[in-house]
């Protein structure tokens, strides 16, 4: 029966992608022209002459997710505010760890050296990233990303305990965390808060004035572009994205010696 | 009249979808779960790498590429060079949707792999054929 039925599902996938393979000749393979959606978008991302349609953001990909598609972005982020309190419910119990008696914990000196390095040029790279994000590729996400990488390097080379007595802790990158998903929210209504007693009208994620609302944030500040909410966005949600992954990172890397004691504990 | 360009478009179509079917298979009928997870990121990844080749531009000719979405000399921008821009430029839709996308995943795989941790601690085993057999 089982045999029968993965029987099915394999012949109902060949005739699927047959079909997609049709298709696949005239509609996936890359053309000349781009549709007309993503010609607005790009016509729109940074153009001084259509100063009420435009994000004032010379990036289009950063333009689409923080302005154009900036709800999809907000659930985007709930999606990944779910993924991370999962995790922190699954390792929840798990909290007391020991430190071990031993002397020397993690790899040789020159590892240490080299990361001890490395480390600080992998945050001052993800923070050029994340804060450049409306200028350059890049964005909140990806610095955010790349900046968890230098708790996971700390971890393996110097040990997990290593990174809590630096005070990087679960309750600290919670607060960060916490912290960046506040700060999203407010950037989202800021232009409605400022436009609410001036007895404008403004929308949810608004950044630069609409025909219909005279009222947005300032692209330049001091000669400086920041475009408006795109920078507050990519600097929240940076510190989102990196507590968050170090959140994780935290929790996954909890030594199996104090998982067993827990265990025992549970037993007795 | 088959181009060049189209028929190696055509290799790189026709590879990412057997890798799709080869992800699924992964997913479907490996029962260990690391494996489960490492073909759903395989798909993940295949799937993003689709909605990038949807986006993208042909180029012209040899000697006219097309640019990524990013406006280089903003400052000093004319009409002309706008027009240019948007003449030139690939489709910077799918890449927003695929950068979320990627971080999203990560976070998900993070997550389904310490789901795995778990269970390893507490059933000693990743087979889901004897999780499946296992009460209480």
């Amino acid at each position: 029966m089982r045999h029968i039925l993965g029987l099915i599902i394999v012949l109902l996938f060949i005739i699927g992608f047959s079909l997609v393979l049709i298709v696949a000749g005239n509609y996936i393979l890359p053309s000349h022209e781009i549709g007309m959606l993503a010609k607005y978008y790009l016509y729109l991302a940074y153009n001084p002459w259509q100063r009420n349609f435009t994000v004032m953001s010379p990036e289009a990909v950063t333009s689409i997710v923080w302005d154009f598609r900036g709800l999809d972005t907000v659930f985007e982020t709930a999606v990944f505010y779910l993924a991370i309190i999962g995790s922190i419910a699954l390792g929840r119990g798990i909290v007391k760890y020991i430190k071990p008696e031993e002397e020397e914990l993690g790899l040789s000196l020159i590892v240490k050296t080299v990361t001890r390095i490395s480390a600080v040029m992998i945050i001052a790279v993800a923070a050029s990233i994340a804060l450049h994000g409306h200028l350059t590729p890049g964005g909140g996400f990806q610095g955010g990303a790349t900046a968890a990488v230098a708790p996971l390097l700390i971890i393996v080379i110097f040990s997990h305990y290593y990174l809590l007595e630096k005070g990087v802790t679960k309750d600290l990158m919670l607060f960060l965390r916490s912290l960046g998903l506040t700060g999203i929210a407010i950037v989202a209504i800021i232009v409605y808060l400022i436009a609410l007693p001036q007895g404008i009208h403004a929308y949810v994620l608004q950044n630069q004035p609409k025909p219909d609302s005279s009222i947005g944030l300032p692209a330049y500040i001091n000669g400086q572009l920041i475009s408006g909410t795109l920078w507050f966005f990519n600097l929240f949600e940076f510190f989102a994205v990196m507590a968050g992954f170090t959140i994780v990172f935290l929790l996954i890397t909890i030594p199996e010696r104090a998982f067993r004691k827990e265990e025992e504990g549970e037993k007795q | 009249m088959i181009s060049l360009s189209t028929y190696l478009l055509t290799i790189i179509v026709t590879s990412m979808i057997m890798n799709l079917a080869l992800a699924l298979y992964g997913i479907f009928f490996k029962p260990h779960l690391t494996k489960k997870i490492i073909a759903l990121t395989i798909l993940g990844d295949t799937a993003n790498t689709f909605a990038i080749i949807v986006g993208y531009r042909r180029w012209i000719s040899p000697h006219s590429p097309s640019r990524p979405p990013v406006l280089v000399d903003y400052a000093n921008i004319n009409q002309e060079d706008l027009v240019n821009f948007v003449n030139t430029a690939v489709d910077p839709l799918p890449q927003a949707l695929v950068l979320t996308a990627i971080v999203i995943g990560l976070a998900v795989t993070l997550f389904l792999v310490f789901l795995a941790l778990q269970i390893y601690r507490l059933y000693g085993t990743l087979d889901v054929r004897e999780i499946k057999r296992l009460r209480g």
